[in-house]
């Protein structure tokens, strides 16, 4: 792989971190330039959660802490065989700030971190299409936080980018719902959603009015496309409160609302750009409280364009 | 990555789908080549993923009009035997055409008595399909990968246009405007949908009879015509449809078929008179099928009811009997054709307000 003088480059430890995200604005099954079909998504990344991994590289055994972080041990060892490091262990640990079970990336982001830890402690440059495939060889199915703000369609179960859609979303203000507290769906284990004929084809004109929304910076057709593949995904996993939740985006100004896909967070869409947001965003807040669905998380996800001003 | 192309697997990508060309303002037009060919091509490939048509195997369709075309465009491309049953109405330069690409054409003598040239050329297609085991037939009007084809279509329209607030359209097998407009819908739950069919075509309710204005209506409803899409339906004569035809040639430079020229009629009056909002239209073909017709003075003045005078607005009716043989309009509400019949005829309607 990337290493050409393995070992000595070797530093006492190594770092990774990434951010989590909020479900999706787009998931379902979409065409390559050949016509052949592949499940995909488009992530809403969320900077204000992340998970963070050490690793300091040892012989032996490879040491995971906490020691339930088993993707994360797993994406640890392929990417030390990735390496040619067979031999070699090491002391791996993880922290995470993203709630687990909610469709938020938890999982992934682990996964991610600790691939990172581990290149980054042996002089590693490992590219985010690398560090995808290693994920997808550790969990299955991953999201594609690894391409940060990047907008791409990713094919979650191979790991690879079928379209860059552009540097990164326009810029959201994202109301967080958890609709089912307490009720952690394991996000890993859930079967492919087993879309229909009518829905696979469906899935272009979302995908058309995407690459517009991104291209142009409009907002308002990225709420319309995320809120159509909610409303796809309702079939698929159900959200308790959808149409609550949904009438109430729409009676406070919201752009439209998107849904983790394997997960139970809802979020409602707002226009940072608009001065009304901030008045919108406390009414819904104050909407959801009364059908018991008090917002646990508001966040913005314009980081990418702050950093680009910087 | 590069793969040889499959027999199965030609066709005519670029030709399938529309140019998109701005009329007005607020008015876009989606000015098809032949607009069956994408209906097609996305029946055949289903049909040939699954088995339903073997590569080389034979395709049996009843049709005189362009999904034929389509049909024979893309048999002599893949290699398939393709049999179209049609009857003497049929277009004599596109009746050329199709034996030119191979096509075995079994034109229906004479209509039956009961259910006329329809049925007959049903009963043909049966005993074609039973003389050809393992022949395929698309059956373009209750096929539902008709209607699922045109998400390229409303591909196409959300990333380039984005937001529409109205789709307009001729309605024949169903499959373009049910498809469109459900696929539209779904990103905008607020989308106004016209249909434009023309008088004596029992599609949106009018008793069956004969039609000069070709392309558009039918003597049936096709299953895929899914009646909940439409809000708004209007009916266009064949002299108003062929005028705006002329007029679409003239004042845009648009060369298109007679359909083109109803569905321009009621786009750009509703466009006209809703001018905030973002109107995209469908022209089904080109004009050059026209040329000794529709491009024709003479013919043209030759018309039964020709006025040379294209009205203003549609005549709106309380009910789709009430259908005279000039455009008219009838607000449907996304309902189905029983709910819109069983709203009453005009004589139940003047009884129950009399009450």
């Amino acid at each position: 792989m990337r290493l050409g003088t393995r070992g000595n480059q070797r530093k006492e430890h190594g770092l990774g971190q990434v951010n989590g995200h909020h479900g999706e604005i787009l998931q379902g099954i979409f065409p390559d330039d050949a016509g052949r079909l592949h499940r995909g998504l488009v992530t809403l990344p969320c900077n204000i959660v992340s998970s963070t991994a050490v690793f300091r590289p040892a012989p032996g055994n490879l040491v995971t802490v906490p020691d339930d972080k088993l993707k994360a041990a797993e994406a640890a060892r392929l990417t030390l065989d990735s390496l040619g490091l067979h031999d070699q262990g090491g002391h791996l640990t993880v922290e995470s700030t993203i709630p687990v079970g909610l469709g938020m990336g938890s999982s992934t982001a682990d996964v991610v971190a600790a691939i990172r830890a581990v290149a980054d402690a042996h002089g590693a440059a490992l590219g985010a299409d690398e560090v995808a495939r290693l994920a997808v060889r550790a969990e299955t199915a991953s999201d594609s936080i690894m391409h940060g703000d990047l907008a791409v369609l990713f094919a979650q179960r191979e790991g690879i980018v079928l379209e860059h859609l552009g540097p990164a979303l326009p810029p959201l203000e994202v109301l967080s719902v958890n609709t089912a507290p307490g009720a952690l769906v394991d996000t890993v284990k859930q079967p492919p959603a087993d879309y229909d004929d009518w829905e696979i084809q469906a899935f272009r004109p979302l995908r058309g009015m995407l690459r517009r929304a991104i291209r142009t910076g409009d907002a308002a057709l990225l709420g319309r496309v995320a809120t159509a593949s909610a409303r796809i995904s309702q079939r698929h996993l159900p959200k308790p409160a959808f149409e609550e939740i949904n009438a109430i985006a729409a009676s406070t100004g919201a752009l439209g609302i998107q849904v983790a896909h394997s997960g139970t967070v809802v979020g409602l869409l707002f226009d940072p750009r608009n001065p009304a947001t901030v008045r919108r965003v406390a009414e819904a807040a104050a909407r959801l409280d009364t059908i018991g669905l008090p917002p646990a998380l508001h966040f913005r996800t314009d980081a990418a364009e702050v950093r680009h001003v910087a | 990555m590069s793969q040889p192309l499959s027999r199965e697997s030609r066709g005519f990508p670029d030709y399938e789908l529309p140019r998109l060309v701005r009329l007005t303002d607020n008015l876009h037009g989606a000015a098809f080549f032949l607009m069956k060919l994408l209906p097609a091509r996305h029946m055949l490939d289903r049909a040939a993923a699954d088995g339903r048509l073997k590569p080389g195997g034979t395709i049996c369709e009843t049709t005189s009009g362009t999904f034929g075309l389509a049909l024979a465009m893309l048999a002599a491309v893949r290699g398939y035997k393709l049999i179209l049953v049609s009857d003497p109405a049929i277009d004599e330069h596109l009746h050329k055409r199709l034996l030119e690409l191979g096509v075995t054409l079994e034109i229906v003598k004479k209509p039956y008595e009961i259910g006329g040239f329809q049925t007959a050329r049903l009963d043909r297609l049966r005993a074609a399909l039973e003389a050809n085991p393992g022949s395929f037939c698309p059956s373009q009007y209750g096929n539902a990968d008709n209607p699922r084809a045109y998400a390229e279509v409303a591909e196409q329209i959300a990333e380039r246009l984005g937001h529409v607030d109205c789709l307009v359209g001729t309605v024949g097998s169903g499959g373009s405007m049910s498809g469109i407009a459900r696929f539209l819908r779904h990103l905008n739950p607020d989308l106004h949908v016209i249909g434009v069919d023309t008088p004596n075509s029992v599609v949106f309710g009018q008793p069956d009879g004969k039609r000069l204005l070709r392309g558009l209506g039918n003597s049936l409803v096709p299953p895929n015509v899914d009646h909940r899409q439409f809000d708004e339906i209007h009916w266009v004569g064949a002299a108003e449809a062929f005028l705006a035809t002329r007029r679409l040639h003239q004042q845009h430079a648009l060369y298109q078929g007679g359909t083109s020229g109803a569905a321009y009629l009621v786009a750009d009056w509703w466009a006209r008179t809703h001018p905030d909002r973002k109107v995209v239209t469908l022209f089904p073909d080109e004009g050059h099928r026209y040329v000794a017709s529709i491009y024709n003075d003479d013919w043209l003045a030759a018309l039964p009811g020709w006025t040379g005078v294209l009205p203003e607005a549609p005549q709106p009716v309380a009910h789709p009997s009430d259908v005279r043989p000039s455009w008219s309009s009838y607000r449907w509400d996304r309902r189905t054709l029983d709910e819109v019949l069983a709203a009453g005829t005009p004589v139940a309607r003047d009884l129950a307000e009399a009450a």
